[in-house]
């Protein structure tokens, strides 16, 4: 036993993980540690990036209204879209979960399975449904709801119905592991105590997946605040997002250093939003979860 | 008029019966524990009492009043679950106060039932805790006050103290049954545990197979067990087959193989095939020569406060067991005698198929 112990010591955990960590630094901290250097470069529309170093580009972006409305809109975007999953994606997990096997595998797949289908192909989808022509203004024309076609593509509205569909997968996900943990019997107990269905949902249930709730709104925030594809694709020119504007900063304007210091500045709005949220949560759960 | 009344009640689920025609009348006040292996309905028929699963046939009364159709949270029944089921992200006191919440209870009325409740248990310094910082036994306590907080009618435990490891659930019975009898609510306790079932209960019910076998006082049912069933569920017994073979002034002879044995004729039947049973610790164990037979000892286990002998005899292997006086005892692969006091011998019916 203690010659076990001794041996196992004798490969430190770290080396264990070195192959790991390697591939770890060289294709994702390398990338970013330039792009976070080429944030400071600056840019000449003849002659290129210059390898000189300053804050410019950052102020460039924090004082230009211009890319205020683009943070604003991708944020504001992340709260929607974070907002509309926890809303559907936690009663659906709920309800999936109370389904009887076969149904509950079926639903289970149904729900989980567009994951499995690229989101530039699902996204195209959704433009085909959303088009002046497309499926969803055939069909309210032809009912006679409306008399124009709805503006559904290349507005907000359409790429938030796109994320949602895209991201409530894990919504369900983490709600759905956190209800692998809630006892059944304590909706009973909650209901031979006098409380009604939904009280015992409001009171019982619902505090309990919470903390699943929360972390999938997480995954979700970061996911539609950093979103690319989707809003690129409905969106179009006109919506643009802060990841769409890095990309147009690079390839189109080929002003690269101020791409990189669009890119830093999402990455770390985006950190800072999701530590300082998940410190608070932590807080306030610690002590009935731990 | 009794206070709790199940009358015929059955739950299929599709073609499977779980419970089959179950009746029972429970006293006010009254401690009744339903028994029986896994799987033998046990759960199904606490479930239909609080109102969680729907009888397929049969009606429940509770003071006379039919509550067949009443919702689980209309019936006042206080329930503790075998995993306790507290509220896991609310403390002691929340979890204890939230069934007074349901009727509304003004808070400082409220706050004074808690803790009443809460120092019943003996839990009244652990109010601001979380389940998860409490101890099993001390979960099972809090799931306890959340049930009797509310002055159930009646209160249904099931495997309340399943969960719990031997010395602490032994504990915790003579708890139970105290603090039952402190507030007189009338419970009903499931369990597959046959020596909690007869320490605790005023009356026992055995269940097999979806049935009632037999519902007695603990006494009864372990001394005068009506079927092979119950007789082997509710402690041990050595069993011989045999057949009647005469009656005489109220006793039966009864031929088992060669030999031929005297029973009291029982609430069992008087002619025909028969099962004797004699319960191990009235199976006397005498020098060869005294002995109704003889056998000889295959095995001695000492038990601290007893010793258990598995004995070799010409009906199989037989069961002794005997206070440990201190006397010295057979040494294993010695020839005993054995014999029994007239009145110990059962005659009960024979297996029915799908009993035992
Ligand atoms: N919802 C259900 N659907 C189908 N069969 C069920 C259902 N609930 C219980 N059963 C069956 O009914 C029978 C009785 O179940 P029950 O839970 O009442 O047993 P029990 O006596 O409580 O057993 P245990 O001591 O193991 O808890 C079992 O055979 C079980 O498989
Ligand atoms: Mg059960």
């Amino acid at each position: 036993m203690a010659e076990a112990i001794a041996r196992r010591t004798l490969i430190p955990p770290y080396l264990l993980s070195a192959p790991a960590l390697l591939l770890y630094c060289a294709l994702l901290l390398t990338p970013m540690l330039m792009t976070f250097l080429l944030s400071f470069n600056s840019f000449d529309l003849y002659t290129g990036i210059k390898p000189d170093y300053s804050l410019a580009n950052y102020l460039e972006v924090i004082q230009d209204k211009y890319f205020h409305v683009i943070f604003l809109r991708t944020f504001g975007m992340a709260l929607v879209v974070t907002l509309i999953c926890a809303l559907l994606g936690a009663p659906e997990a709920y309800i999936l979960n109370r389904m009887a096997n076969p149904w509950k595998s079926l639903f289970l797949l149904a729900v989980l399975g567009p994951l499995l289908i690229s989101v530039v192909v699902r996204t195209l989808g959704w433009a085909l449904l959303f088009g002046k022509e497309g499926a969803i203004n055939m069909t309210l024309m032809g009912l006679g709801l409306v008399d124009e076609p709805v503006k559904l593509i290349f507005t907000s509205t359409g790429v938030v119905i796109a994320l949602v569909h895209v991201l409530v997968p894990f919504m369900v996900i983490s709600v759905w592991a956190s209800l692998q943990k809630l006892d059944p019997a304590t909706e009973r107990a909650g209901l031979s105590l006098g409380a009604s269905q939904f009280t015992v949902l409001r009171r019982v249930v619902v505090p309990q997946v919470m903390p699943g709730v929360l972390s999938g709104s997480l995954i979700v925030f970061a996911l539609t605040a950093s979103a690319f594809a989707t809003p690129a694709i409905l969106g179009g020119r006109r919506l643009k997002v802060v990841a769409t504007t890095a990309y147009d900063e690079y390839l189109n304007t080929l002003n690269w250093p101020l791409g990189a210091a669009i890119a830093i500045l999402l990455l770390a709005a985006n950190v800072i939003i999701i530590t300082s949220y998940n410190r608070v949560i932590e807080k306030k759960y610690a002590e009935a979860f731990g | 008029m009794s206070f709790l009344r199940l009358q015929g009640l059955v739950k299929r689920f599709g073609d499977f019966v779980a419970v089959d025609d179950v009746s029972l009348e429970v006293e006010k006040g009254e401690f009744v524990s339903l028994l029986g292996p896994s799987g033998c309905g046990k759960t199904t028929t606490l479930q239909m009492i609080a109102g969680f699963e729907e009888p397929s046939e049969g009606r429940i009364f509770i003071d006379g009043k039919d509550i067949t159709g009443v919702k689980a949270s209309q019936r006042g029944i206080g329930i503790v679950f075998q995993s306790y089921a507290l509220f896991p992200h609310m403390s002691v006191f929340q979890n204890v106060s939230f069934g007074l919440e349901m009727r509304k209870v003004p808070e400082a009325e409220r706050k004074k039932r808690v803790m009443e409740t809460l120092d019943l248990v003996h839990l009244g310094d652990f109010a601001q805790r979380f389940p998860r910082e409490l101890s099993g036994g001390q979960q099972q306590r809090v799931a306890l006050a959340r049930a009797l907080v509310i002055k159930p009618e009646v209160l249904l435990l099931d495997e309340p103290l399943s969960a719990l490891d031997a010395k602490i659930r032994e504990d915790m019975q003579i708890e139970l049954r105290g603090i039952q009898r402190t507030v007189g609510t009338t419970t009903i306790l499931v369990t597959h545990d046959q020596s909690e079932a007869l320490s605790m209960s005023d009356r026992v019910a055995v269940m097999n197979e979806g049935r009632l076998v037999q519902v007695d006082m603990p006494y009864q049912a372990y001394e005068f067990p009506e079927t092979p069933f119950v007789s082997s569920f509710l402690g041990k017994s050595n069993r011989f087959s045999g057949v009647v073979s005469g009656q005489s002034n109220g006793k039966l002879k009864v031929k088992v193989g060669e030999l031929e044995f005297e029973a009291e004729a029982g609430r069992g039947p008087r002619e025909g095939p028969v099962h004797l049973s004699v319960r191990p610790e009235k199976l006397l164990l005498t020098a060869p020569a005294e002995g109704r037979f003889t056998g000889r000892v295959h095995t001695r286990i000492f038990l601290g406060n007893h010793w258990v002998y598995q004995i070799d005899s010409p009906f199989g292997p037989l069961l002794a067991s005997h206070h440990n006086a201190g006397i010295q005892s057979v040494a294993e692969g010695e020839e005993v005698g054995l014999t029994w006091a007239v009145e110990e011998l059962r005659v009960l019916a024979p297996e029915e198929a799908g009993d035992g």
